[in-house]
């Protein structure tokens, strides 16, 4: 039982691979190939690569919405085929639904988990509350701005308590100082109770800011191309951003991410 | 005390003039004034022969005794009996038919044809063979307005429902939404602005449908009374039915586009 426990929130990658049928051919396209990757309970791990490296297909497979060629993806030991009430997803903009109000979106995360009708209500509340929307529930998403969306996107997928939470380049479409209000705003959130998170996004920053581990991918076909370990305290603040650490940790990572794009250039030379 | 300076001029209300607060009544207002006034004029100084254009005052005076006597109530209920039951009928198969084809490609590939074969040709030609089935009378009637109304809500419906926002889908996936849930908490409340669009065009198609349908298989109702008075070329009180109808098909749009735009309300205003 307490193993059970232990292990709620582990996910375990063992040689995934995803492939796609390219439309109007036979040709089969391999997005990611052969990845293992172990995500600890209770971890921030950040994934990151250029754009067609696969990581939010990645992504897609650990919510179960994509099936798998080979491989396997477990979390908390058991197999992940489907979307389950363990995991939660926030998404780029545009995924809330614009006829429902603030709360309503919040309230439909609910309704689709089937919870108990009468406390529906007041639970999607208090996420809104939680992520500062309290004055705006009864707004209609366009009428908000893009971060205030994005709150939302979050309170949704954390209202449901899920175990592990998936988000796909959740800030990619704000501005940069809105992105940096988003993140001490999401880790602020995070640190409460440590829910295991999986963050992708392709700004370098980011994913060192956010994350205990960042996980660099190559493209052609996707893979893992180095995991690396973020050595800074938390809680994490806006001032650790010029350190050295940080900055040789950039370093690091965007030379990386260059090898890939030179190696990729390289073999578009040569064909 | 700058504190207080500084608020002063938002504190002004600002007020536009009258003219441009109500620009739209005034502008539609005038138009429709000066298209009578023209018209009056037209036949009064014999620039058209007001026995053939009529003139608004000899419309007015008809329509007083139409109202007066003429059963114009009588045959005004006839027309709307015939309309509030086609159309009726037309919501009742259109909006479940338009969601099913909606969702289902198959269902989709079945029917497209003869759907759109019956929605591009007039239905009109449909009239001969109706009155052999169902006789002159309210039957026909009913028939050929259902058969005016149906398609323009049901293609709208599935279009609304195929034009569903892929993302929202993921997402609600993403939560385990069931198909079940995915119907009606996505692509049902995401369609009905196209499926209000397309009971707005199914109005016009049912009015129009009604006036046609009487004007050929009918012993009374608007239509009918619109076809004798033609016949017998007295066209003031031909135009006092036509204004009735129209009016009736008019109010009816604007009602269906407020609806819309409650719905709508969710949307972006521009």
């Amino acid at each position: 039982m307490s193993q059970d426990v232990a292990a709620s929130g582990r996910m375990e990658i063992r040689d995934l691979s995803i492939t796609y049928r390219k439309p109007k051919s036979d040709e089969i396209f391999t997005a990611v190939d052969r990845v293992s990757l172990t995500i600890e309970k209770g971890s921030f791990v950040t994934i990151v690569g250029s754009s067609g490296c696969g990581k939010s297909t990645l992504l897609l497979a650990m919510a179960g919405l994509i099936p798998r060629a080979a491989g396997s993806i477990t979390l908390g030991g058991a197999e992940v085929t489907k979307p389950g009430p363990d995991r939660a997803m926030v998404f780029q903009d545009a995924s809330l639904l614009p006829w429902r109000t603030v709360h309503g979106n919040v309230r439909f995360a609910l309704e689709l988990q089937r919870w108990k009708r009468d406390d529906i209500d007041e639970r999607a509340l208090r996420y809104v509350r939680m992520v500062g929307l309290a004055a705006f529930a009864d707004y209609h998403p366009h009428q908000l701005s893009g971060g205030m969306r994005q709150r939302v996107n979050i309170a949704r997928a954390l209202c449901v308590d899920p175990d592990v939470l998936l988000m796909d380049e959740p800030f990619g479409a704000l501005d940069a100082q809105t992105r940096e209000v988003m993140c001490d705003e999401l880790l602020r959130i995070w640190e409460r109770d440590k829910k295991t998170a999986i963050f992708v996004t392709h700004a370098i920053d980011e994913a060192i800011f956010l994350g205990d581990r960042v996980v660099v991918m190559g493209r052609n076909p996707g893979h893992v191309r180095e995991v690396i370990e973020i050595d800074l305290p938390r809680p994490r603040t806006s001032a650790m951003l010029d350190s050295p650490a940080f900055v040789a940790y950039r370093r690091q990572l965007r030379e990386y991410i260059a090898a890939d794009l030179l190696a990729l250039q390289m073999v578009e030379a040569l064909v | 005390m700058t504190a207080l300076t500084s608020t002063a001029p938002v504190a002004r209300i600002h007020r536009e003039p009258f003219f441009k607060r109500h620009h739209r009544p005034i502008v539609s207002t005038l138009s429709v004034l000066c298209f009578l006034l023209l018209w009056e004029v037209a036949a009064m100084q014999g620039w058209v022969n007001a026995r053939f254009t009529s003139q608004p005052t000899q419309v007015y005076k008809a329509a007083l005794v139409i109202f007066a006597k003429d059963d114009f109530a009588w045959h005004c209920g006839v027309s709307f009996v015939s309309f509030a039951l086609g159309f009726a009928m037309a919501l009742a198969v259109s909006i479940p038919l338009g969601l099913y084809l909606g969702v289902s490609r198959r269902g989709r590939l079945f029917i497209e044809p003869p759907l759109m074969a019956l929605y591009t040709a007039p239905r009109i030609v449909l009239l001969p063979i109706l009155i052999v089935w169902l006789g002159i009378g309210l039957g026909s009637k009913v028939a050929i307005v259902f058969l005016g109304a149906v398609f323009p809500i049901m293609v709208n419906t599935m279009a609304g429902v195929r034009g569903a926002d892929h993302r929202l889908l993921t997402a609600a996936r993403a939560f385990g939404a069931t198909r079940m849930d995915i119907f009606l908490k996505v692509l049902v409340p995401g369609s009905l602005p196209a499926i209000l669009m397309g009971v707005r065009l199914g109005v016009g198609r049912g009015v129009l449908s009604v006036v046609v349908g009487e004007m050929f298989v009918s012993e009374a109702g608007i239509g009918h009374q619109i076809m004798t008075y033609g016949q017998a070329m007295q066209f003031n009180n031909l135009l006092v039915y036509a204004f009735t109808i129209s009016l009736f098909g008019y109010g009816l749009t604007v009602a269906v586009r407020m609806l819309e735009d409650r719905i709508r309300s969710w949307r972006p205003s521009a």
